[in-house]
């Protein structure tokens, strides 16, 4: 105890006024030079207030203001696109992008102008091009950001039929929609440009209409199916009929030639006979008769011959066994 | 040492002196103040700075000079046709009279909830006396949009060079046309709440439909509609398919009857001729002695035709004439 009393009173011996003014002065200048300057971030721009009032801009790199909260400096992310995402959260970027799970479905169902249901979830890239406007002409920025973005994006919907905005119409929405947002934007002098709005699903509803709506797809393919499958019949029928068509015309050909041939053959054979038959009428007829009569009876066994007198000539057979039946 | 104390308490009484009495605010970029003396504004500070008070008697109220959101709970309208949807408003204003303001609601809680009042209630009026799809759309774009390759780009026309049936059904759509829309119908809103708002000394710079939707039961019922126009679609393009598949298939069978009887028709020409010509031959050659030909004919006939038969013969023709005898 007595050795912190004398400790006590060396310190009071030590404390006086002189000691204790230049600690307040090195605390007063030690404060002062620590708030005398800022540092700004290469993508970034400063915009100093003196006494709340705005005073100058400065970019990147190290800076003097006033001190002791004379000069306050607020740090802006100029050179930076930024990027809102709508219907959907990335809960961390990277090769495989994991997304919040939740339910956004508020912010990504919308009512189409055919009065049908679409869900559409897009991102928007924006980028601070006055931070001084930025910071001090609109409240809260990031929500009236994000209002004006909802709001463009569900009227451009409601202005399209659900097919154009899921199918066709996507750049038209991104596009207008970007000008409208920047029309909107530039009204509130908010100071930031929209780069880009790009729309990422936009879909039917899910469960049973997507379902309804891919199996117009598949109809699709059904309609192309049974369309070649009638191409591919008559393809298949339609060249074989050709060739047999070609087939039946080439042997009517081939009977005509044959036919007058024939006919050619007979009466040249007919003529020469005829000649013939023009010097000795009588003989040649006889001849022609015989000859007739030879090559009728060539097979002997064939002929039955029955004598019609019966008395010169044993018949061979009688017509009246033939009659029977009896075999020959 | 007695000098140094003596100005160091001098120092401190000052730096809480000031400290006490503040005879000084600042107003920073996108604020504005007004100063209450004994409860009356005696003076109004819109711009940002260092501004100076009476000590102990001046109060500072500060007012934001920004831009300010509004945002609305979505309410649930019937429209003109009695359909009730939920409309989600947001609207942005900004104090333009800090002395009118601090009188008629002194804080911004309050002005939102005049904000709640008004804007809902004109809203209600409005949407009320329009149709869904004015609120819905916002121009007639839903009817001038080309939706002719829509599926044709993915299905290809007809062999006639049509679009399916089924594309003719889709892209045949036209939609009630709209009169005003939904900008019209915000701006009617923000004129009807404007001017009462006005009266509070603040200035109503936009109100936007941020959301519309359906209500939960007429949601489940467009779904279904929307799956049943899907299966209508779906249905056209098979059918469609089935019919083009048809007139392959009747196009298939007119090709095959055509080549056929043509080819028969061309194999008949082709006999008919040659039997005629065949038959002139003949005739030509026969004519040139008509009894000796008949005489012929008759014999190649029998040549052609008995060898065939079975034959029994009688001795009583001229071929067995010398049968008998020797002499005629």
């Amino acid at each position: 105890m007595a050795d912190e009393i004398i400790d006590l009173q060396a310190l009071q011996k030590k404390m006086n006024p002189r000691v204790i003014f230049i600690i307040i002065v090195v605390i007063f200048l030690l404060i002062a030079v620590f708030s005398s300057f800022y540092t700004v971030d290469q993508k970034e721009k400063a915009v100093v207030l003196r006494f709340g009032k705005y005073e100058r801009i400065s970019g990147p790199g190290l800076h003097f203001k006033l001190p002791f909260g004379i000069e306050h400096n607020y740090n802006v992310p100029t050179g930076r696109n930024l990027t809102e995402e709508f219907g959907f959260r990335t809960h961390k970027a990277g090769v495989v992008t994991t997304y919040t799970r939740g339910d956004f479905s508020q912010e990504s169902y919308m009512l189409s102008g055919d009065l049908n249901i679409a869900e559409v979830t897009w991102t928007i890239q924006y980028q601070i091009t006055d931070a001084k406007a930025w910071l001090f002409n609109v409240d809260n920025q990031g929500k009236t950001l994000r209002d004006i973005s909802q709001s463009v994006i569900n009227l451009m919907v409601g202005n399209l039929a659900v097919f154009d905005v899921v199918t066709t119409q996507r750049t038209l929405i991104e596009e207008e929609g970007k000008k409208m947002m920047n029309e909107f934007y530039n009204k509130y002098k908010l100071g930031i440009s929209v780069v880009s709005v790009k729309l990422q699903k936009t879909m039917y509803p899910k469960g049973a209409v997507q379902d309804a709506f891919e199996d117009v797809n598949k109809a699709i393919q059904d309609r192309i199916r049974l369309i070649n499958e009638g191409k591919e019949a008559f393809n298949r029928e339609i060249p074989r009929a050709r060739g047999e068509a070609k087939k039946t015309i080439q042997a009517a050909e081939g009977y005509a030639t044959e036919k007058v041939n024939n006919a050619k053959g007979d009466v040249a054979r007919f003529l020469a006979v005829l000649s013939e038959y023009k010097k000795s009428p009588e003989l040649t007829r006889i001849r022609l008769y015989y000859e007739m009569f030879e090559e009728v009876f060539k097979d002997p066994a064939s002929t039955d011959l029955i004598d019609k007198q019966l008395k010169n000539f044993i018949p061979f057979k009688s017509l009246d066994s033939r009659e029977k039946g009896g075999d020959r | 040492m007695k000098g140094y104390k003596a100005s160091l308490i001098i120092i401190i009484v000052l730096v809480v002196l000031i400290l006490i009495l503040n005879p000084y605010f600042i107003v920073e970029e996108g604020e504005q103040a007004v100063v209450i003396r004994f409860g009356r504004i005696i003076r109004s500070s819109a711009d940002a700075g260092l501004k100076f008070k009476m000590p102990l008697v001046d109060k500072v109220h500060y007012f934001p000079k920004k831009i300010l959101s509004w945002d609305g709970d979505a309410q649930l309208y019937p429209t003109e046709e009695n359909q009730y949807i939920w409309v989600d408003i947001t609207a942005r204003w900004r104090i333009t009279d800090m002395k009118v303001f601090y009188e008629r609601l002194t804080e911004i809680e309050n002005a939102h909830s005049r904000l709640d009042q008004i804007i809902n209630s004109s809203a209600r009026d409005v949407i009320a006396s329009h149709s869904l799809r004015e609120a819905v759309r916002n121009s007639n774009l839903i009817n001038e949009i080309e939706r002719k390759d829509v599926y044709g780009s993915q299905t290809g026309p007809t062999e006639e060079g049509e679009d399916p049936t089924a594309v003719k059904t889709f892209t045949r759509v036209t939609y009630e046309p709209i009169k005003r829309g939904r900008e019209a119908l915000s701006s009617d809103v923000l004129k009807a709440a404007a001017v009462e708002l006005s009266q509070l000394g603040l200035e109503l710079i936009d109100v936007v439909v941020r959301q519309i939707k359906y209500s939960d039961d007429i949601t489940q019922n467009v779904y279904r509609q929307m799956i049943k126009e899907r299966n209508q679609i779906a249905q056209a393009f098979r059918s469609d398919g089935e019919g083009e598949k048809a007139k392959w298939l009747g196009k298939m069978e007119k090709e095959l009857l055509t080549i056929r009887s043509g080819a028969e028709r061309e194999a008949k020409e082709f006999k008919a001729k040659a039997d005629a010509e065949a038959l002139d031959i003949r005739n030509k050659a026969y004519g040139r002695d008509a009894e000796f030909a008949e005489f012929w004919m008759a014999m190649k006939e029998y040549e052609k035709l008995l060898p065939q038969m079975k034959k029994t013969l009688t001795t009583d023709s001229d071929f067995f004439k010398y049968m008998y005898k020797y002499k005629k």
